[in-house]
């Protein structure tokens, strides 16, 4: 599952829209603000690739709609951009599951053996990469299950190549047009 | 004293030989739910039949039946204490083999009906004996066929009463099915896990270096190392092209076209995720990262020290002089 070209090519027009319209900021201001507006062009044109229908897209596009609401309006121009800003992302409570686990948990207690205590050990350390990569991905937390968010990790991973792939070849070509 | 023992023994016997019909019908309408009208037609029929063998049995004696007597009792009693699918074949074996009781529904059928023979003859042995017994079985024999016919007109009441029946073997029935949901729990537990695991095989491919690490924890932590990575990768990349953005301002849409063309060419490498000679040659993502933070170390030194760039003050110093250069002198042509 490597980047392809077609999701490439897109992510590029994207991109070369969205700094468009950040322009005027790259042009006059410091380093720092110029690198924020173009990560966060960077960041739309990747999410807008997946015209929302995942779960990390749709998070990077509301946090980044919070810092420019009009790019990201302009980038997902055709696509319902409107809903995707002001959709609520629900997250879900699973607070009686909760309770039926510390339930479980006094139950069990009581009889252990050795592998078990192993097992249970494992199981806690898995819980907290789990935990890790929610909070790694954009919109993890609002990812209801394992499956779901491994899934998205793998969608947000590809979206990733791409993104670094494109930006390392045109900071390539800038750096060859700048040596000239 | 015996009169009385008499007449509770016809009356267990009763009970046992109408609980023995009933259960027969019960069960056999649990295991051929669909012969239902028939089932009772033949049932209430061999009521009428054993009636009619009782009529004949009359005439006959019996000998010894004080120990018929406990002999059913017994057997009314384990009824009592046994499960409901037993008691035809307890019955039958009134001696107390309940060894027996094991028999499958089939056999217990067949055995019902003898169990049935054997109390009637039971029954006629009693009855030779005290007449007032003899009048209340045959009132009670009466009543047995008053009932039959009843529950041959009046079918809803059988049904209802064999639909009560069913309520109760169905509430074993939900009970076996409870063992039946937590099995159901347990493949789509499993059904999740073969889910999880096959996600983790993509991501395996996807992550490099994540196919030598077994155990799912590891593999966890290698991917968000991976993905952490990538996003101080594109951290990195955005900063770098903040540095050079204004001459890409100059002749954003030369570098454009100019990549458009030249983006296909990257891809068509299958292995160079990173098209950047210096990256291709580390492997490894965090030190693909590292690298970027020694890269991009010279900006750091020209930029004043205020700047929110000191988050890319890991591995300070030893800069690649070249690059130090390259950039200095980038930075200088740049004039920023």
């Amino acid at each position: 599952m490597q980047p392809t070209s077609s999701m490439k090519e897109e992510f590029l027009k994207k991109w070369q829209m969205g700094l468009e319209i950040v322009r005027p900021s790259i042009d006059n201001t410091n380093v720092s603000e110029r690198k924020k507006a173009i990560k966060l062009s960077a960041d739309v044109a990747m999410a807008s690739l997946r015209k929302g229908t995942t779960c990390w897209s749709r998070a990077l596009i509301q946090k980044s709609a919070t810092e420019d609401n009009f790019l990201v309006r302009q980038v997902l121009s055709g696509i319902k951009a409107e809903t995707l800003i002001n959709k609520k992302l629900t997250k879900k409570v699973v607070c009686h599951r909760k309770i039926v686990r510390r339930s479980k948990k006094i139950s069990r207690r009581k009889s252990r053996s050795a592998s078990e205590e192993a097992a249970a050990k494992a199981k806690r350390i898995v819980k907290k990469r789990t935990q890790g990569l929610r909070s790694v991905v954009p919109g993890g937390e609002f990812m209801s299950n394992d499956v779901l968010l491994l899934q998205e990790t793998l969608d947000y991973i590809v979206s990733l190549q791409t993104q670094v792939n494109v930006m390392r070849s045109i900071v390539d070509a800038a750096e060859a047009e700048i040596e000239r | 004293m015996m009169m009385d023992r008499a007449t509770q023994s016809e009356f267990f016997l009763n009970y046992t030989d109408m609980s023995v019909l009933e259960r027969q019908r019960a069960q056999l309408k649990y295991h051929h739910p669909g012969f239902d009208s028939t089932l009772a037609g033949f049932l209430s029929d061999s009521s009428m039949i054993n009636g009619g063998e009782f009529g004949g049995f009359m005439g006959a004696s019996g000998s010894d039946f004080p120990v018929i007597y406990g002999e059913t009792a017994t057997g009314s009693d384990s009824r009592l204490s046994i499960s409901p699918d037993n008691i035809t074949t307890s019955a039958t074996f009134g001696s107390g083999n309940f060894k027996k009781r094991k028999f499958n529904s089939v056999v217990t059928e067949s055995k019902g009906c003898n169990a049935k023979k054997v109390m009637m003859n039971r029954e006629v042995e009693e009855e030779e004996e005290k007449s007032k017994i003899t009048e209340q079985n045959n009132e009670s024999t009466m009543t047995m066929k008053d009932k039959s016919k009843k529950e041959q007109s009046n079918c809803s009441k059988d049904s209802s009463k064999v639909t009560k029946e069913l309520q109760k073997t169905d509430y074993i029935h939900v009970r076996a099915r409870r063992g039946q949901a937590t099995d159901s729990h347990s493949i789509a537990e499993r059904a999740r896990r073969e889910k999880i695991s096959e996600r983790m095989k993509y991501l395996q491919d996807l992550v490099p270096g994540c196919d030598k690490i077994t155990g799912k924890a590891g593999m966890l932590d290698e991917i968000i190392n991976y993905v952490q990575s990538l996003q101080r990768q594109v951290e990195f990349l955005s900063m770098k092209l903040a540095a050079v953005s204004p001459r890409i301002d100059f002749d954003i849409d030369d570098i454009f076209a100019k990549e458009v063309v030249s983006a296909p060419i990257t891809t068509n490498l299958p292995n160079t995720v990173m098209p950047s000679h210096e990256m291709v040659n580390s492997g490894y993502p965090h030190e693909m990262v590292n690298s970027g933070y020694l890269h991009f170390n010279p900006v750091q030194q020209v930029v004043t020290s205020s700047d929110p760039l000191s988050c890319f003050n890991v591995n300070n110093g030893q800069a690649p002089s070249m690059w130090d250069s390259d950039v200095q002198n980038l930075y200088s042509s740049l004039g920023v």
